[in-house]
């Protein structure tokens, strides 16, 4: 067993490796970490790249894959794509949902009863809040596609990012959440982490390295410690969370990961919640 | 090699410690640590592999610091490195050396008269031993070599080789790379007249 294999299974290093397909989105969030829109550059990780990334993963001991960007399905081949990674390791796919047209729903069908979760956005139980963060009809369409997807089989989370929200509407959002199909432990509810866009409204929690889980990510730019690592402010790629800018084999990245993670000083965890 | 007033632009943006890679924050810990390792930092598995061995050539070795010195300068003149020269024309003065030997070597004065503080055969050996590998190419004439092993042991001989390399290398990135002289460097060159 390597010692990267040992580590995940001791719990020292989380499970999943995330892989940023793409930078671009059709949406312009207003906390997005990495600046995303439509006009932001595609920096896509090859599909090659992303097959081959997971077979090492999982000769290296990882249980699990992520994807996100940027958002995922705006690239044609994705559905392909996932479903040959989740022949390697299960997947799950962070998306936001928008884009879920009567032929995408018919391509994503096959993921039913396959290792593969949609983790869709949705902030807020009320549309109008919702769409200010996130944009124009965001929440109809989301609020649209979830039943959809559910109803075909597709295993489907909900996460929402928020600011702040109240215990009332926090109830809303989680009897919302109930009567889309998702039940309470696939919502997961995180801060807003203050990189990217959100540092020029000041939104959300600053995260240090010791509140961010050391989950590998690999995008066109590197290896980062964490999804929130390969982070764009002002259109500068953010490298304060840069592991490497070897990515494959990623028996490299992952062994120098380790490494600072052994020799992170010991100390109390975060309890920031930023998952 | 005369210095211009204009410092060089640099060709990629250096990184701040604000932005230091994981691997890189060690060498921002305690004070700036200086364009190459900025300059490295973008790729930080490499940084994070080069600056020991930097650090063991540039470092305390078995090779006196004056040696040292005459090596990196005299090469680093070759080159025309600009960096180079400046930040170890003051590495030259804290090893002992005077201006006036430290222009010799930037000048690239003839080996065979030796630097005035020096030693009267090992240091025009050598000097004639970095002009052959810096300052031309192909092999090394016969008698140069000879010369340097009545000098030099073999394992001297490799040590200071090398270093006529890796600055050969340093020399080409920091002038790629438009790599600049801190304020501190060229205040100091500025008050010991080797600007």
């Amino acid at each position: 067993m390597s010692q990267v294999a040992e580590a995940i299974a001791s719990g020292a290093l989380p499970g999943r490796l995330w892989m940023y397909s793409n930078y671009h989105c059709n949406l312009a969030c207003s906390y997005c970490l990495i600046e995303s829109a439509p006009q932001a550059a595609k920096r896509e990780l090859p599909a090659e790249l992303m097959f081959s990334l997971a077979r090492d993963a999982r000769e290296l001991g990882f249980t699990s894959l992520g994807i996100t960007g940027g958002e995922p399905f705006l690239l044609p081949h994705l559905p392909d794509t996932i479903e040959r990674l989740a022949e390697i390791l299960p997947v799950i796919v962070l998306t936001n949902g928008t884009l879920f047209t009567k032929e995408r729903l018919r391509r994503v069908q096959r993921f039913a009863g396959k290792p593969v979760a949609l983790q869709i956005s949705l902030d807020s139980p009320d549309a109008i809040v919702n769409d200010t963060m996130r944009g124009p009809h965001n929440f109809r369409k989301v609020i649209e596609a979830i039943p959809a997807l559910v109803e075909g089989g597709v295993q489907v989370r909900i996460a929402s990012t928020v600011e702040e929200m109240d215990d009332a509407d926090m109830v809303r959002l989680c009897a919302l959440h109930r009567e889309l199909g998702v039940p309470d432990e696939d919502h997961v509810v995180r801060p807003i982490v203050r990189r990217g866009r959100a540092v020029d409204s000041a939104m959300g929690v600053e995260a240090q390295v010791a509140d961010l889980p050391p989950e590998l990510t690999v995008s066109a730019d590197g290896a980062f410690w964490s999804p929130f690592g390969p982070t764009v402010h002002s259109g500068a790629l953010d490298t304060d969370l840069l592991v490497s800018r070897t990515t494959s084999p990623l028996q490299k990245p992952a062994g120098i990961l380790l490494g600072l993670v052994q020799g992170r000083p010991a100390g109390e965890d975060s309890k920031l919640g930023i998952k | 090699m005369s210095i211009t007033a204009t410092q060089p632009e640099a060709v990629v943006d250096l990184i701040d410690s604000s932005q230091a890679p994981l691997l890189a924050r060690p060498y921002y810990q305690d004070s700036d640590p200086g364009p190459i390792v900025a300059a490295l930092a973008h790729v930080p598995e490499i940084l994070d592999s080069a600056m020991p061995f930097l650090a063991a050539m540039y470092g305390p070795s078995a090779l006196p610091k004056r040696l040292k010195e005459i090596v990196i300068v005299r090469t680093s003149a070759h080159l025309e490195c600009r960096y180079c020269i400046e930040s170890h024309s003051v590495a030259a003065l804290d090893a002992g050396l005077t201006r006036s030997e430290i222009m010799l070597l930037r000048n690239l004065c003839n080996p065979a008269q030796g630097l005035p503080g020096g030693d009267e055969t090992a240091e025009p050996m050598l000097m004639a031993w970095i002009d052959a590998v810096a300052g031309a190419t192909g092999s090394v004439p016969k008698d140069i070599a000879s010369g340097l092993r009545e000098c030099f042991s073999p394992a001297e001989i490799v040590e200071l080789t090398l270093l006529i390399g890796v600055t050969m290398m340093l020399n080409r990135f920091c002038t790629a790379l438009g790599l600049a002289s801190s304020n501190e460097t060229l205040e100091r060159l500025r008050a010991e007249d080797l600007l």
